[in-house]
């Protein structure tokens, strides 16, 4: 080896390794680690757990409480992954048209993604409380006391009070991200639409959009992720409930794994999971793909 | 790129160096005297000025020691001690409520000398596995804590004799403009009514031990929740209780909102364990209060639960080594100093059980906290105590069943009416959580 490459050896090792180190570390090993545990009994409560098969796998197929936190995980999915990309890509391209107060406004909209999640979710469950939350003192002031609701208990409501909790959470990121795709599309479009006669939908239809296609895959499986994983939101504000209406994947294996003491039947769920949603994200980027613009 | 990696190698490698030698240069704190206790504090006045007498108990007979405060909050413990014991740092006393049984299984606890319970005069309790680990501390009661005015203001002066008369008597307050109950859906505390219906009428208030309970019955698979007719009963009479008394956006609330509410004199009964009247002092609470027994649904006389027989308390964790185990059990003998064992019993609004320490609680110099324990004292005799479901810790339900609870009443209250669905999930949670045991 010459001293050259061996320098090159050493530089990728230094510059690659910790984050390696750590990846492997935290991410690999305790997913190698926890499709192990999926085989067996584990408590969580001794370092002992026992071998069972695919007894965990059995009972997740026959799991109703299983497939109902999927079925509210994707309903929520669905929402979020619709407004993230959709709803994001509308909102930045009219903060992109803003002249004045540009970064006023665009700061006010990032501002809550900043905030940690626990902090969002706490400042949720304050507003949606029935007797002295924020809304409801607020319909009260104005008369409306029929109005009032219990937003994050009324279980036809609940899941409508979690979207708008993500959703006021991450639309700063998701917007961000489109903005920074707008800064990039050349002017000289714009130049030649305008020359043309081209209005304010069709510069947005036939040149925003097809150049904002790249982000909008990556908003969408961004959005699919958050959907999937939603889960510190839950812990903080319906803890799954009432009853176990509002209780997303990610809290039914928090509580399978934790509060029920069932740490493999947990690590099965989430060894599901994963595969889930590997395949659905997977089939999100091989279909937008398809309709990016390169230029 | 030679001469650039010749200087960046150097450079990263003692940058990186650097940071993983950082935190070894403040030097770690002596914690080789401390003894670190966990407690349920939380918001609890009460709570807080037992653990400080404690603290200061031990310090003041163990000089150069220190005794630190782990506080859980209102949690039960298990997320903290599964964390603490998948990195080996379990703290030296826990404290270990019904996971008793999860951290003996787990190798977790030490076991505790006969001699420590025959010093204080504490009874023994029932052992686990031929062991006993924990330090008992008192008699705890469960029943129904009113508010003395209200219900007298509609002429009813003695306890319910069966559930339907509570309901009555709850209706007549509510036509009389008193808020009948204070009952909140958030969390744990809702599961309170359902609670007290199935200890107190599917379990024998009497046990024999020739007898499985309930509990051993439904391991067997002789009986479960959709198939027992009483809890079809219970679960009906729940909606009633639900739709005649508990008041919409009740699940925003949960136990601290109750008794703001209840200590505001603004509900007229609460049902919540004796502990509730560790807190009257603290908070200043002006009106007379009484503990009454829980009434029946199935014809039985009302009585009170004491749910404190089972090994509750402290217990030594494996962490106690060498002269940190001695100063470990010396923190568990300070534990029945008696100012310090007198200020857990006002604390926790708990009966005396060691017999030989000269305390005589609880206690206390605020009159309504006084008229409420001697209103639990005189009620506890009269109406006598079972033990519902806290009869061995093998023979106890899986803990989860407290959650499981709590979550058929978020079912009743957001108006499911479907009581097989109802009991099913309190059967699923059953079976799963006997998985984990």
């Amino acid at each position: 080896m010459t001293r050259t490459s061996l320098y090159r050896y050493l530089s990728s090792f230094v510059l690659c390794g910790p984050a390696v180190i750590l990846y492997g570390g935290f991410v690999v090993l305790p997913a190698i680690l926890g499709f192990a545990y999926s085989f067996t009994d584990w408590t969580g409560w001794n370092s002992h757990p026992h071998f069972v098969g695919l007894a965990n796998f059995r009972e997740l197929v026959r799991d109703d409480r299983f497939f109902s936190a999927i079925r509210f995980t994707l309903f929520e999915t669905v929402l979020i992954v619709a407004f993230f990309t959709f709803g994001a890509l509308v909102l930045a391209v009219l903060l992109d048209s803003i002249t004045k107060f540009k970064g006023l406004i665009r700061g006010l909209f990032f501002y809550p993604y900043v905030l940690s999640i626990l902090v969002s979710a706490l400042l949720f469950q304050y507003l949606a409380n029935y007797r002295e939350g924020a809304i409801n003192t607020l319909l009260r002031a104005v008369g409306l006391n029929d109005w009032t609701q219990d937003w994050m208990g009324d279980s036809r409501l609940a899941p409508y009070f979690i979207f708008c909790l993500v959703a006021w959470s991450g639309f700063g990121f998701f917007t961000t991200l489109y903005l920074a795709n707008l800064q990039t599309i050349p002017q000289d479009l714009y130049e030649a639409a305008r020359i043309d006669g081209a209005g304010a939908w069709s510069v947005f239809r036939r040149i925003q959009f097809p150049m904002l296609v790249p982000t909008l895959t990556i908003n969408s499986v961004l959005a699919l992720i958050t959907g999937i994983n939603l889960f510190p939101q839950i812990v903080v504000t319906t803890e799954g409930g009432p009853g176990y209406r509002t209780a997303t994947l990610g809290y039914y294996i928090y509580w399978q794994g934790i509060q029920n003491s069932r740490q493999g039947y947990a690590a099965t769920v989430s060894f599901v999971a994963f595969l889930a949603l590997l395949g659905v994200a997977a089939l999100q980027v091989a279909l937008l793909r398809r309709k990016e613009v390169v230029l | 790129m030679n001469r650039i990696s010749s200087v960046f190698v150097p450079l990263t490698l003692s940058v990186l160096l650097l940071v993983l030698a950082a935190p070894g240069c403040g030097g770690a704190p002596d914690d080789s005297k401390v003894i670190r206790v966990t407690r349920n504090i939380g918001g609890r006045e009460g709570f807080r000025h037992h653990f400080d007498a404690w603290k200061g108990a031990f310090e003041k007979a163990n000089p150069g020691w220190k005794m630190e405060l782990i506080d859980l909050g209102n949690q039960e413990g298990s997320d903290y001690y599964k964390t603490r014991i998948a990195t080996g740092d379990l703290p030296e006393v826990v404290m270990t409520w019904a996971l008793t049984n999860f951290l003996a299984d787990a190798g977790q606890l030490q076991p505790l000398q006969d001699s420590y319970y025959e010093k204080f005069g504490i009874p023994l309790p029932t052992p686990y596995k031929g062991k006993r680990y924990t330090s008992q501390s008192g008699l705890q009661l469960q029943g129904i804590v009113i508010n003395k005015k209200m219900w007298t203001d509609i002429g009813v002066t003695t306890p319910p004799s069966t559930w339907d008369e509570l309901i009555s008597d709850l209706k007549r307050l509510k036509e009389k403009g008193y808020r009948p109950l204070v009952f909140g859906g958030r969390e744990w505390s809702a599961s309170q009514p359902l609670f007290y219906a199935i200890v107190t009428n599917v379990y024998d208030r009497v046990n024999d031990p020739a007898k499985p309970s309930w509990t051993k019955r439904r391991d067997a698979g002789e009986v479960s929740f959709r198939t027992d007719p009483t809890m079809k009963m219970i679960i009906g009479k729940m909606f009633e209780f639900v739709d005649a008394f508990v008041e919409k956006g009740a699940l925003s609330d949960g136990y601290n909102e109750e008794q703001r509410d209840f200590y505001g004199g603004k509900g007229a009964t609460w049902l919540m364990g004796s502990w509730m009247g560790g807190d009257i002092e603290p908070n200043k609470v002006d009106f007379e209060m009484e503990y009454w027994p829980i009434p029946s649904m199935t014809g039985l006389p009302p009585v009170m639960l004491e749910t404190s027989r089972l090994p509750n308390g402290w217990a030594i964790s494996a962490s106690a080594k060498g002269e940190k185990y001695d100063k470990s059990l010396a923190a568990l003998e300070a534990f029945y100093e008696p100012d310090v064992y007198q200020a857990f019993l006002n604390g926790e609004s708990q009966f005396k059980i060691a017999s030989k320490v000269a305390v005589d609680g609880p206690k206390s110099s605020w009159a309504p906290a006084q008229h409420l324990y001697d209103s639990m004292a005189a009620n506890m005799k009269q109406y006598g105590t079972a033990l519902g479901w806290h009869i061995a810790l093998d023979d106890l339900p899986p803990p989860v069943i407290v959650t499981s609870m709590a979550r058929v009443m978020q079912e009743i209250l957001v108006g499911t009416r479907d009581v097989d669905k109802l009991l099913k999930m309190l059967d699923d949670d059953w079976d799963s959580a006997r998985k984990s045991m």
